[in-house]
């Protein structure tokens, strides 16, 4: 039996505090393949790829059950808040 | 009646070129529409040159996407392969003719000044001009039928092939960059190693500008991710190195290896200057926002 998306949430909560998190079970139910967004304060003054090295890192334990994890975003709050506005440009200019 | 068998091999070069494309993932298959609307007229639909604007509705019938090869003006290159051309840089088929005018091959291509450029450095002798169909709005379908719709318009005028789009033939295919071999770091499992695997690791990243460890071979990836990296790679024209996680005869023990060494614990792994880049998200980031050519080729 693979992980659930409720674990991996619950991991990168509790680890990474982040103000928004979504993540997507790509595998098929079989536990083993995941596709995250996630957005926290912690990725502050971070490169991608220290970004990615603390999802994963948070991810230690599932990691060894998961064989795909695609990280689409791994954002600052603020970074979050730009990408949500530009991407509604029709609600503003309406 | 001159035909063109569409399922055969003579379609390879341009499937080659499309496959090494990023995202393009399901292969090109040629096979069946053409037989399914066997009826369709080239010359009685309105064709539109590439160069006119976007304010036509676009059409369903695809095969009105690009000019007739016949009524396409050809674009004659300079000699000197150094000096610019004026070919357009946009999706499309394009057609290649030596310096007597003969076609040589028709092809299909993301970027058709790359593709052209390419022809001419590896092949100057066959390439004199070229005719262009730019498609606008590129999809699968539309970009088929443009190239179908050349192929048999040549074919109903010479009652053969071009000799670049024969079976067999791998003239115009993409060589330089599929050439390469992947890294083997042992001779093979049997030879006991006089240095520690790590250490291989480390001299391969660092005497190498460029090394992705992928899962599979270069020129046939494993994996949906390792086959996005070496697309995005190739796509860019990056001249890389591949190493073969999975080959467990030549880099034995490498997987776990390399997790470690790097600290991360998927693949790809894409170095950079003996630096961790990243794997298949980041590098797709950076793709997107356009950094792939400006970091990897300085």
């Amino acid at each position: 039996m693979g992980v659930t998306k409720d674990q991996v949430e619950a991991s990168l909560k509790a680890k990474l505090n982040p103000s928004h998190i979504e993540v997507i079970d790509t595998s098929g139910g079989c536990g083993a393949s995941f596709e995250i967004e996630i957005v926290s304060e912690q990725f502050e003054g971070k490169r991608l790829l220290e970004r990615h090295r603390m999802v994963n890192a948070a991810l230690e334990e599932e990691m060894k059950e998961i064989h795909a994890l695609s990280i689409k975003k791994a954002v600052t709050p603020e970074q979050w808040k730009q990408q949500q506005e530009s991407t509604k440009p029709d609600a503003a200019a309406a | 009646m001159a035909t063109i068998n569409l399922s055969s091999t003579h379609t390879f070069p341009c499937l080659r070129s499309l496959s090494s494309l990023p995202r393009n993932t399901p292969a090109l298959s040629f096979n069946s529409q053409v037989k399914a609307k066997p009826s369709l007229s080239l010359r009685s639909i309105s064709l539109k040159p590439y160069n006119t604007g976007s304010d036509k509705p676009r059409t369903w019938l695809v095969a009105s996407a690009v000019k007739n090869l016949g009524e396409t003006d050809p674009i004659v290159l300079p000699g000197n392969e150094e000096a610019a051309a004026e070919v357009p840089s946009g999706t499309g088929v394009y057609a290649i003719y030596d310096k007597n005018d003969e076609l040589q091959f028709i092809g299909l291509s993301r970027n058709i000044a790359a593709s052209v450029s390419a022809h001419r450095k590896s092949v100057p002798e066959l390439v004199g001009s070229v005719k262009v169909g730019v498609v606008d709005e590129p999809d699968r379908e539309t970009l088929t039928q443009a190239w179908k719709s050349w192929m048999e318009e040549h074919i109903k005028g010479n009652g053969k092939v071009p000799p670049g789009n024969e079976s067999g033939n791998a003239t115009w295919m993409r060589q330089p960059l599929k050439k390469k071999a992947d890294i083997q770091l042992t001779p093979g499992r049997h030879v006991q190693l006089t240095i520690p695997l790590e250490e291989l690791i480390d001299k391969l990243v660092k005497e190498n500008k460029v090394v992705a460890f992928i899962k599979g071979s270069r020129s046939a990836p494993l994996c949906g991710f390792s086959q996005r990296v070496i697309g995005i790679l190739e796509s860019e024209g990056v001249d890389y190195e591949s190493v073969d996680v999975l080959d467990d005869e030549h880099n034995y023990g490498l997987r776990e290896t390399l997790k470690k060494y790097s600290n991360w614990p998927t693949f790809p792994q894409i170095y950079l200057n003996g630096e961790l880049v990243g794997g298949c998200d980041i590098l797709t980031s950076m793709y997107e926002k356009g950094e792939v050519a400006s970091s990897f080729k300085k």
